[in-house]
């Protein structure tokens, strides 16, 4: 009688630790997922071309355009080749040791006292936005501000 | 000695797990009913593990003006689709009365879309007088945030 008290008392107890393991992986999996931030890259493009033809416009020596080659998927700085879209990390060194230069020489933006770390980036139509964004990437990396797209005159 | 055994002392070493298994289906189903919920427009194939993008809280809000370029053939605005020409007036429309520094439009473009298509978009922003455009795309995990 006392036995079978007990084996009647311990059989209809479920095991439930895998259940809640299984419970508080998902419920994790799901609270990781939820609160992601977006972030973004600012970029600015230049207003759109007004019909006055004959402006004529300095070349700003300190100006930097990044530019990237349809075929060879190659980045080019100031016609500089610096890597490829794969691995901007050349790219990216060569900026970053452009504006150190410029700090410690202190190459301020006309008419202001801010360090030149503007950058335009000029890529053909037809590279994939991915690739795109990588560049982008790199040049904020290395401290680039504003980043300028350009837009008119692009090559297919 | 099987009284003991079988009896209040084995009942004694158990915990009743059954109110937590509750709270956690329950905490579970709402995770999983919220998450669909929180995403707003169309899904795009984002551009992920970037280093440097700066985090802004502005992206999620109902009133910022967010154009999805999910491949490269459509455009989105919320979860409408819009021909390239019809962009413009709807960007200009949602963009009325907001300050000058309030005044960006964000493009969530797949990886995949051609740089052109993304061009094209640009192009019909700046036309209503835009000049800030920000490019969505993932941080990757772990990387501290740039300083502004």
């Amino acid at each position: 009688m006392g036995m079978s008290t007990g084996s009647g008392g311990a059989t209809p107890n479920i095991n439930v630790t895998p259940l809640i393991d299984v419970l508080l992986v998902l419920l994790i999996i799901f609270m990781c997922i939820t609160p992601l931030k977006p972030s973004r890259f600012e970029a600015k493009v230049p207003a759109e071309p007004k019909d006055q033809q004959d402006v004529q416009v300095k070349p700003n020596p300190l100006t930097l355009v990044v530019a990237i080659n349809k075929e060879t998927k190659g980045i080019t700085l100031n016609n500089e080749n610096f890597g490829d879209v794969s691995d901007t990390e050349k790219l990216n060194n060569k900026l970053s040791e452009i504006f150190r230069e410029r700090e410690n020489n202190g190459v301020f933006r006309e008419g202001t006292n801010e360090v030149e770390k503007t950058i335009f980036i000029k890529s053909p139509k037809s590279v994939r936005y991915g690739d795109v964004v990588r560049v982008i990437d790199a040049a904020k990396s290395a401290g680039a501000s504003p980043i300028g797209l350009q837009i008119d005159d692009l090559t297919d | 000695m099987a009284m003991q055994l079988g009896g209040s002392d084995e009942f004694n070493s158990e915990i009743n797990v059954t109110p937590m298994v509750d709270v956690m289906l329950v905490l579970l189903i709402i995770f999983m009913i919220v998450t669909p919920l929180l995403q707003q427009g169309v899904s795009v194939n984002l551009p992920r593990e970037m280093i440097s993008p700066d985090e802004d809280a502005d992206i999620a809000k109902d009133t910022s003006v967010i154009v999805a370029i999910p491949d490269n053939n459509n455009f989105y605005i919320g979860k409408e689709q819009y021909p390239l020409d019809a962009l413009g007036d709807v960007i200009k429309r949602r963009m009325e009365g907001k300050t000058p520094d309030k005044r960006i439009v964000y493009i969530k473009s797949g990886v995949d879309v051609d740089y052109g298509r993304v061009v094209s978009a640009i192009e019909t922003i700046r036309k209503q007088d835009i000049d800030k455009i920000g490019l969505v795309a993932d941080r990757k995990k772990g990387v501290a945030a740039p300083k502004q």
